[in-house]
């Protein structure tokens, strides 16, 4: 429906998109910005630079054709395994939470919990690298023990959000939650 | 709230208040930011010290966060009562759980505190503590106000400590205000940091005189018990004890031993129970919690302490306040801490130890000694955690309307009081810092982090929304383990 621009914790712009599809179903997608051709360039020149640079030395060209390999191999399992670029929260009452996220090379890993593993979903604090930064989990729970917490899934993980962001998305996935218990 | 005022000031790290700011509003909150390495987990008088006076001043609606490293798996972000937020960096710990320094690799994790936090006075904690000094250094480059408090005392002779009472000398030389708990204290300090007396205040530690009320009901009469509570190391004097036990014992056969505490000087007393078969007689409990100190107190009839350097004792007042007769060394801040008629002060050698104990001990065979609910009434109101956030709160409040000093007046300031050699060092080490702050800010700037959602306090978010209760779950929570805020 509406479509908000924000950033994440590193100042890039990221953007969220709310589909509220009934009054029990939403769906919030986290897009981060496409891999930009700049970036692309200043690292395949750093690496072939460095092979030219031992190239020159060495007199050995299996160098220049392994940085080739080197960048390319990078690249594709960059795409693959690294870059996201879409996050994707879709939260039905009464049924569960689905998680996936799409890379850049099209993969799509989809995860789903259902209601009556999820205790809550809540936003929390976790010291990540040199920083403190804000993070929306869901809580998990065993079904037969209902007060304790027997797990966390993080959401959001590679485009991390600020907290404005995940005040948003949690707002109404509290709705929904507190609608359907 | 008034809490976010210094979000214009922050901004400009080149540590140069604008001068609205520095116009002085005695009633105006805090944000404080406690700095220590020793927090619980971990168990002795610093700790306590920062938690009472952390929970104290939320009540008078200041705002405070503790800094403290990882201990074991508790690490991240914790909430103890009050929503008094602690964090538990992931700092390497070096020697007695003190962190590793390297004065620069604290620096981001202790400015993303600050910053998010929207620090305005970071009060650091206990010389023997290598990240207080750390946040002191990294607070004066982003320019924040500082006090730092010292609770123990040194001396001047050793090689250890002529090179900490030079690291002492740099850290201090430009915080704005320094807090010691007793008068010998402030002595200790202003001599090994060579500063200017007029910056240090007196704040005495408390305790909480409602955990420590006096029941002679659990009292054994047919016999005399003393009890001693401390840590079982050098400093406590536990090699005295040692020395006072089988003579004492040999004297008074009804005479009993109850010793509370764990550490590496349990050896000797262990040895000294063997050699005179005092099993029956000296009874070690081991490392007990805090919870249990009561217990233990109220089983004895006399306090011992043989410390043989204090810089308040925080035990001889407990155990005061329990009713028991204290008998301890007279050294470092302890004749301060007592009215004269409520402890009976020694040399500490075993002789005169003995002495004393002997003479309280015929007191008390006579019957002659106040009872214990007199005692603790006498007690109970002189030192309390309220007075200590009162007096400290006014510390904030002139340090608050101090400006700091801008980097080329710090590094001058280094150079003249720290002598050539460490001053410049050290001034080459605080470029460092500011230059790697700067790298930092352009990093991850300021405006990106975002700020703390403040659960502090009566106002706080916690306490306004109880149905949000859930909202903000410290990991500890979320493993089942909610003893975080039952500490």
């Amino acid at each position: 429906m509406d479509d908000e621009a924000f950033t994440n914790i590193s100042g890039k712009p990221i953007s969220l998109e709310c589909h509220s599809h009934s009054s029990f179903c939403r769906e919030f997608t986290v897009s981060s910005p496409k891999v930009s051709i700049g970036k692309v360039t200043v690292y395949t020149c750093c690496v072939w630079l460095l092979a030219y640079g031992v190239f020159f030395f060495t007199q050995n060209t299996a160098v220049l054709s392994s940085a080739i390999f080197i960048t390319l191999i990078g690249m594709m399992l960059h795409i693959h395994l690294v870059k996201v670029d879409h996050e994707t929260l879709l939260i039905i009452g009464s049924l569960g939470i689905q998680v996936s996220s799409s890379y850049a090379s099209g993969r799509e890993i989809t995860t789903f919990i259902e209601m009556s593993k999820i205790k809550d979903i809540v936003i929390n604090e976790a010291i990540y690298m040199h920083q403190i930064i804000y993070y929306l989990c869901v809580l998990l729970k065993d079904p037969s023990e209902h007060d304790t917490v027997s797990g966390v899934v993080p959401l959001f993980q590679s485009s991390k959000p600020r907290l404005n962001c995940l005040e948003k998305v949690y707002k109404s996935c509290q709705e929904i939650l507190s609608a359907c218990q | 709230m008034g809490q976010r005022r210094r979000t214009a000031a922050l901004k400009s790290p080149s540590s140069q208040r604008d001068s609205g700011d520095a116009a002085w509003v005695p009633n105006k909150k805090h944000n404080i930011c406690m700095v220590s390495d020793f927090f619980y987990p971990n168990m002795g008088g610093v700790e306590s010290h920062i938690y009472q006076l952390s929970q104290c001043l939320i009540e008078k609606g200041h705002k405070v966060v503790i800094a403290t490293h990882a201990y074991g798996r508790r690490k991240g972000v914790r909430y103890l009562t009050n929503g008094l937020k602690v964090y538990y960096l992931p700092l390497q710990v070096m020697y007695n759980q003190s962190t590793a320094t390297t004065c620069f690799h604290s620096l981001p994790l202790l400015r993303c505190v600050f910053v998010r936090e929207r620090i305005t006075v970071v009060h650091a904690h206990s010389s023997f503590s290598a990240m207080a000094h750390d946040a002191l250094f990294h607070a004066k480059t982003m320019g924040l106000n500082t006090v730092f408090t010292d609770h123990s005392l040194f001396g001047f002779a050793d090689v250890s400590s002529v090179l900490t009472n030079k690291l002492l000398t740099v850290s201090l030389c430009d915080t704005n205000h320094i807090v010691c708990v007793s008068y010998t204290s402030k002595e200790n300090t202003v001599l090994r940091a060579a500063l200017n007396p007029e910056i240090v205040s007196v704040i005495p530690n408390a305790v909480d005189p409602t955990d420590f009320t006096p029941d002679p009901t659990q009292r054994q009469h047919d016999r005399i018990t003393i009890v001693v509570i401390s840590r079982l190391v050098y400093r406590k004097g536990i090699d005295l004890l040692g020395g006072i036990i089988p003579e004492l014992c040999l004297k008074y056969p009804d005479l009993h031993f109850l010793i509370g505490g764990e550490g590496p000087k349990r050896i000797v007393l262990e040895e000294v129970r063997e050699k005179y078969q005092l099993h029956e007689r000296v009874r070690l409990l081991g490392a007990l919690e805090h919870k249990d100190v009561r217990g233990v107190l109220v089983q004895g009839h006399i306090f011992l302490n043989t410390s043989l350097t204090e810089a308040f004792c925080m035990a001889i007042v407990e155990g005061a306040s329990c009713g028991l007769q204290v008998v301890s060394t007279r050294v470092g801040g302890i004749p301060e801490v007592l009215p004269e008629d409520l402890i009976t002060l020694c040399e500490p050698t075993v002789r005169s130890l003995c002495a004393g104990l002997e003479s309280v001990i015929a007191q008390q065979r006579s019957g002659s000694v106040p009872s214990p609910a007199t005692i603790h009434s006498r007690v109970r109101n002189l030192y309390t955690w309220k007075n200590v956030a009162e007096r400290t709160e006014r510390v904030y409040d002139r340090v608050a309307g101090e400006g700091v000093l801008p980097l080329d007046r710090r590094l001058r300031r280094l150079r003249a009081h720290c002598g050539p050699v460490a001053g410049s060092i050290f001034a080459f080490v605080a470029v460092l810092d500011f230059l790697f702050l700067l790298l930092l800010q352009w990093l991850v700037p300021d405006h990106l982090m975002d700020v703390a959602v403040d659960a502090t306090g009566p106002r706080g978010l916690w306490s306004q929304e109880k149905s949000c209760k859930s909202r903000f779950y410290s990991k500890s929570a979320t493993k089942g383990a909610a003893g975080a805020s039952s500490q």
